[in-house]
């Protein structure tokens, strides 16, 4: 017997999962979370839960993890004592960043605060041209005296990141011997390994984050490592990273920049597995919890993934690749809009007398007033208890016994008498109002791409994710909504069927019509050659490991490339040739418009390596052949059927596959509540997915 | 949702319609950016978009660049209605970068879509972009020119698109004015794109929500604006504030061009008066009407809650008097391009005069110019003129419980720094040198930011501009603060450097370096009474000297510490 063990540290709690390998049960158990030392937490839900599921230590197979501690550690600015290498002239790279200012109109804003000050960033003499032409030799001694320079600054960790290194490496690696050899002991941090890719500024923060938090992660995986081998755990500890493939713990402590979103991306990583059992490859991930929401897309199987990304900024919510405040990273992430809508969320009323939405939140601490820890503004939460979605007696199975009566007058002496409304109308369009924020959410990821959402299967998880699903497939006229088993826990399982990946990428700049197909072979071929070898040190046998090749093209004079997927096989005359052609269909398809008669480059070749692992088995359920009889009838409110109607509400644990009912409903289990509205229908699949369709007329 | 019967629209539709409209012109944003050649409007985001509505009020605005909002809500109306409405069928576009008579400069091209909803005309869609060349004297058509006809090709609106597609003839014809060809092509087919992407995008919400509760959230969306603006308003210190200013010269001439601003703030609005500023100059300091105002809106928009939506609700607010033929309203055909320069420096006037009234608030004197700088070459072997544009940015004044940012844009002005990489990529130059300008701090109890060095380094022959300001003097401190070190403008020829001026076109021969310095920004507060360990600090990160920490600062800074006895010593003595 073998299972596979999942740990996810949070703000609030650390969630474990176990699943085994043969039956595909699944388990759970939470712990809070120890912030002060996240590995205490980590241990304690791991010896809980194999505790409660009677599973020896070293019946575990497989052990990945999901953590902020890389984000936190830049937040919260525990982060090493680092200094910036670069080239001569250009030591105030990360003082001057883009020269902008994070927000329009405040006149005391602040610019992002260096990670590395200015006193432990220094400039060697050497250069290379666009090309990779050497204007400048490498001169040694000046990276001699950098090193000195260093020493006596008392660095811990050190980020290197000279111009144009992203298309010949040879002097970054150069200088990161010298550094290795006079600062024995400190991690040094290439740009040209980190993140080749052009754009200085960007390169160099990116390399510069991964520096600075490398002796943090470090020390924080192998705590965790140490204490796992200490209860008797012997396999070994993955990480997942931003981009929704999971790498070694060994590999994760030297590029700690590829998991700086390590939580959200396995709810993603969750969804397209959940499309794979299903047979649906295009879906939507809708994930809402006690703060935010956030929506993902997975084409073909394959989840979007971008690199406008920065770390520590306020606004990710802001439009995709506009924001100017945080540090840009440009690691593979996975493509989340996110939004400040959860069920946490306050209502309000402006100084217009408009009613608002967030971006406030209660938290998990004080929370949403029917909590009763001391909640006072109304939330997204109160508005669903007032509106019969939530049962007062059954919220976490009954943990907490909810205040109706608190939420009804949160809203009404807070929303509803400022705006001349009845409570009940008030409480409706707080929901209203969260719901249309998730269905602009879900136009950024969908639309804006090029993507139409009718196209797509939407899940919907997280705590709160259920409650108002249905509601943004009705606005956004996605077919089909599938709520998965556990959907609070859902995230979780995403981390146990995941894959081992590794990105890599090689900045090539040439025109399409001068490409030579031997070169981009060759480049691909050496790139595959070092991820199969990293993946081998992992263990992992050369027969598990595929490929995914990609190139980013553009128009010349453009700036933002598009990635085109490459058929398998060796790159050839026919795929040379038809990359063109794929190129314009993709800049229509994306910007509505293309230009064939303009000549087009290809700018850097991209390659995952993946390292197969078989996902868990499903759990099937039994089927039933009953009609599902409710637990019990309440009051619900729904506006389309003008007011409060009588409600079947489900237990979820009682529905059988095969059984089928028709909305409005309500469906409860542990973690989470669905809605159903009026005019859609439910269906309960062969392993226990909710499947809601609009019921046709 | 149900009917509520009391309002015209419900707050619940309200909110969601609102935030729908502002969400079609940011992807508006993104569809122009990512879609767009130049490094100017890829990577610099020099542009905007927004949505007006069928009577051509401001309705929402998707912004990259502050000095957009007031400008294009002047330009937009106008061009549509010199163009004629009922001219504009479905799938239309119009063109027009027109100064005269409610326009910007020449290189700030604008595209305006109507949006029909089942054959009826619901209101306008449209985006504003800087174009790196639009022809005229120089590359990257900036330069010290005499008449708005050396500035470039001047575009009436007129029709570009018809039906969807561009019309062959007018793209021919204005790109037969144009240098950079390429990159205009590109830049202008993505304005296409982002135009057609707000038509879909505000269309649908018409199909979502239906016209009449749409058109009435527009109504509501600007009653809503200036209630709540006018409730800003109302907490504001009312009062009269008043200040000077000026630009360094014309270009043409040494004459300092002279600012004045009276600001006053009332119950009801903020009167702007610029009565007193000098007459327009055959020079390229010439701000338009469309040009100020925007910088009446954007000191407003400081003043107040930035979580306001602005829209013609919020406009209503602004009153502004600039005398016509003066350089703060310049009347044809006085040459632009040089307008935003002094728009720009007016802001910092107005910020100047309001001081008093917001000392917490308000900084010194920034950096107050856009610091422009074009090239352009001819690469005679593919044939092709290469254009090239950027923008520096400079100290921002110290603040009353902070230091003024190091090397960033001011005011109106937010575009980000052309990266190195993709600059000598792109384009025949080398970057030898960015870096902060050390010492350029206006000294004060918090100090300025540090002004910023940019150099190029040509090998072939070049056209150079420099459009920019503040080499006769560096920003005003404030409250006893200093002012900031001005800016440098160099030629380095032989290694040995030339100061240039801040408004000039010049030719380089191989070898040759420009060497732009901007300015620091001004202090805050005596500068005796700042922080010794800030003082420190700075000495340790190399931003200010030891020698200038110890005669201005009045700090004794030993191997990086605060030397206290020598400090009191020093600091008694002053």
């Amino acid at each position: 017997m073998s299972s596979r063990l999942a740990i996810d540290i949070g703000g609030t709690f650390t969630d474990a999962t176990l699943i085994d390998e043969d039956t595909g049960a699944v388990s759970i158990a939470k712990v809070l979370s120890t912030p002060a030392d996240p590995s205490l937490g980590f241990m304690a839900a791991t010896e809980r839960i194999l505790a409660e599921s009677d599973v020896a230590a070293d019946d575990v197979t497989f052990v990945v993890h999901a953590t902020t501690v890389a984000t936190n550690a830049i937040i919260e600015g525990n982060i090493a004592r680092g200094g910036f290498v670069t080239t001569e002239g250009f030591r105030d790279l990360l003082e001057i960043q883009r020269q902008t200012r994070p927000t329009l109109y405040d006149t005391r804003f602040e610019k992002t605060p260096p990670l590395v000050p200015r006193d432990r960033a220094f400039g060697v003499t050497e250069r290379l041209g666009p090309g990779g032409e050497v204007l400048t030799p490498l001169d040694e001694t000046s990276v001699r005296e950098v090193a000195a320079a260093l020493r006596d600054a008392g660095v811990e960790s050190v980020a290197v990141c000279l111009l144009h290194a992203y298309v010949d490496p040879a002097h970054e690696r150069r200088v990161g011997e010298i550094l290795a050899e006079e600062l024995p002991g400190v991690p040094i941090s290439l740009s040209s390994d980190v993140a080749p890719e052009f754009r200085e500024y960007l390169r160099a923060s990116t390399t510069v984050i991964n520096a600075a938090i490398r002796p943090v992660v470090a020390r924080y995986l192998e705590n965790i490592e140490r204490r796992l081998a200490e209860a008797g755990v012997a396999a070994e500890l993955l990480v997942m990273q931003s981009s929704g493939g999971v790498f070694g713990a060994g590999a994760a402590a030297q590029k700690p920049v590829f998991m700086v979103e390590s939580g959200p991306a396995a709810g993603v990583i969750a969804s397209a597995n959940l499309g794979e059992v299903i047979g649906k490859a295009d879906v939507i991930s809708f994930d809402m919890g006690g703060t935010t929401a956030k929506v993902g897309l997975i084409q073909g199987g394959t989840p979007s993934v971008t690199k406008d990304y920065s770390v520590g900024s306020h606004a990710s919510a802001g439009v995709g690749g506009l924001s100017l405040s945080g540090y840009p990273v440009r690691t593979p992430v996975i493509d989340l809009v996110e939004i400040g809508a959860g069920g946490g969320s306050i209502a309000w009323v402006d100084s217009g007398g408009m009613l608002r939405v967030g971006p406030r939140s209660a938290g998990a601490d004080p929370g949403p007033v029917c909590y009763r820890r001391g909640g006072t503004e109304p939330t997204v939460t109160d508005a669903n208890v007032v509106l019969g979605r939530l049962n007062p007696g059954y919220f976490l199975g009954g943990e907490i016994a909810l205040d109706v009566e608190g939420a009804r007058r949160a809203i009404a002496e807070r929303c509803a008498e400022p705006l001349g409304l009845d409570v009940v109308e008030a409480a409706n369009g707080i929901v209203e109002i969260a719901n249309a924020a998730m269905v602009n959410a879900l136009h950024l990821i969908s639309v804006q791409r090029g993507y139409d959402p009718r196209d797509f299967v939407l899940v919907g998880f997280g705590g709160a994710g259920p409650v108002h699903a249905n509601a943004i497939q009705r606005d956004c006229e996605v077919p089909t909504l599938v709520i998965p088993q556990a959907p609070g826990i859902f995230s979780a399982t995403g981390l146990l069927g995941t894959d081992l990946k590794r990105d890599s990428s090689l900045t090539l700049l040439r025109p399409l019509e001068d490409l030579d197909v031997g070169e981009v072979e060759r480049a691909f071929a050496s790139l595959e050659e070092t991820g199969t070898a990293e993946l081998a040190r992992e263990g992992l046998p050369r027969e598990r490991i595929a490929f995914v090749r990609q190139v980013d093209m553009r128009y010349v004079g453009q700036s933002f490339e598009l990635t085109i997927p490459l058929a398998e096989g060796a790159f050839d005359e026919g795929q040379s040739g038809s990359l063109r052609e794929r190129f314009h269909a993709e800049h229509d398809r994306v910007y509505g418009f293309s230009a064939p008669a303009e000549p087009v480059e290809l700018v850097s070749l991209r390659l995952t390596t993946v390292g197969r692992i078989e996902k868990p088995p499903l759990r099937t359920l039994e089927r039933s052949e009953r009609a599902p009889e409710p637990k019990e009838h309440r009051q619900v409110f729904f506006a389309e059927a003008g007011g409060f109607v009588e409600c079947p509400i489900h237990d979820r644990y009682a529905l059988g596959a095969g059984a089928s009912f028709a909305g409005p409903a309500v469906v409860e289990e542990l973690d989470s509540t669905v809605v159903v509205h009026p005019g859609f229908g439910v269906e309960i699949d062969d392993v226990g997915n909710l499947v809601i369709r609009k019921e046709h007329a | 949702m149900s009917d509520t019967e009391s309002r015209p629209v419900d707050p619940i539709s309200f909110e969601v319609i609102r935030n729908a409209l502002v969400a079609a012109t940011d992807e508006m944003v993104l569809a122009l950016k990512r879609s767009a050649y130049s490094t100017n409007i890829k990577t610099r985001s020099d542009f905007s978009c927004a949505f007006f509505d069928a009577s051509l009020r401001p309705i929402a605005q998707g912004f990259a660049q502050p000095v957009h909002l007031g400008s294009m809500v002047q330009q937009i109306p106008h061009a549509v209605r010199r163009f004629g409405p009922e001219r504009l069928a479905p799938g239309d576009m119009v063109i027009t970068n027109d100064p005269y008579p409610s326009g910007v400069h020449l290189n700030d091209v604008s595209l305006i879509a109507p949006v029909h909803h089942q054959g009826e005309l619901l209101g306008y869609v449209a985006n504003l972009a800087h174009h790196v060349d639009v022809g005229g004297g120089a590359p990257a058509s900036i330069g010290a020119f005499r008449e708005v006809f050396q500035e470039g090709v001047i575009v009436p609106p007129i029709r570009i698109v018809r039906e969807g597609a561009i019309v062959d003839d007018v793209f021919r014809l204005l790109l037969a004015q144009i240098r950079s060809k390429h990159e205009t092509a590109g830049d202008l087919r993505a304005q296409v794109a982002a135009n057609t992407t707000g038509v879909r995008r505000i269309q649908a919400l018409v199909d979502r929500h239906g016209r009449d509760t749409v058109l009435a959230t527009m109504e509501e969306l600007v009653d809503y604006t200036e209630r709540r603006a006018r409730a800003e308003l109302a907490a504001l210190p009312h009062g009269v504030y008043e200040s000077k200013g000026s630009v360094d010269n014309d270009g043409y001439t040494d004459e300092v061009v002279r600012l004045r601003a009276r600001v006053e703030i009332t119950a009801d609005a903020v009167h702007f008066d610029l009565a007193g500023c000098d007459p327009q100059r055959r020079a390229p300091v010439n701000s338009t009407y469309a040009q100020t105002f925007s910088a009446c809106a954007y000191v407003l928009k400081c003043l107040i809650d930035p979580d306001l939506p602005v829209n013609e609700g919020f406009y209503r607010l602004i009153t502004l008097n600039a005398p016509p033929g003066t350089v703060v309203n310049c009347t044809w055909p006085a040459p632009v391009v040089g307008g935003w320069e002094t728009q720009t420096r007016l802001t910092d006037v107005m910020f100047r005069a309001l001081l008093p009234a917001f000392p917490d608030r308000l900084p010194a004197g920034t950096k107050a110019m856009m610091a422009q700088a074009g090239f352009g070459s001819l690469d005679v072997e593919a044939g092709k003129y290469v254009c090239f544009y950027d923008t520096f940015a400079g100290g921002y004044g110290g603040r009353a419980a902070s230091d003024g940012p190091d090397a960033v844009q001011a005011h109106g002005q937010n575009t980000e720094n052309a990266p190195i990489e993709e600059t000598e990529l792109n384009y025949p130059v080398r970057i030898p040198t960015l870096a902060l300008v050390e010492d350029s701090d206006g000294a004060g109890r918090f100090r300025g930011g540090l002004g910023l060095r940019k150099d190029y380094l040509f090998d072939r022959p070049t056209t150079f501009t420099i459009l920019a300001d503040r080499d006769r003097s560096g920003p005003d401190g404030a409250f006893g603060g200093e002012d900031g070190r001005k800016a440098e403008y160099l030629l380095i020829r032989g290694g040995v450097e030339t100061r240039l001026g801040s408004k000039t076109t010049f030719d380089l021969e191989p070898g040759d370096v420009v060497s732009c310095r901007t300015c620091g920004g001004g202090g805050y507060g005596p500068p005796a009474e700042r922080d010794p360990e800030l003082v420190a600090r700075d000495v340790r990160e190399g931003t200010v000297s030891a020698e200038r920490a110890r005669d201005v600062y009045r700090v004794a800074v030993v191997n990086g510490a605060v030397d206290e006895s020598a400090t009191s010593e020093l600091r008694r003595s002053a």
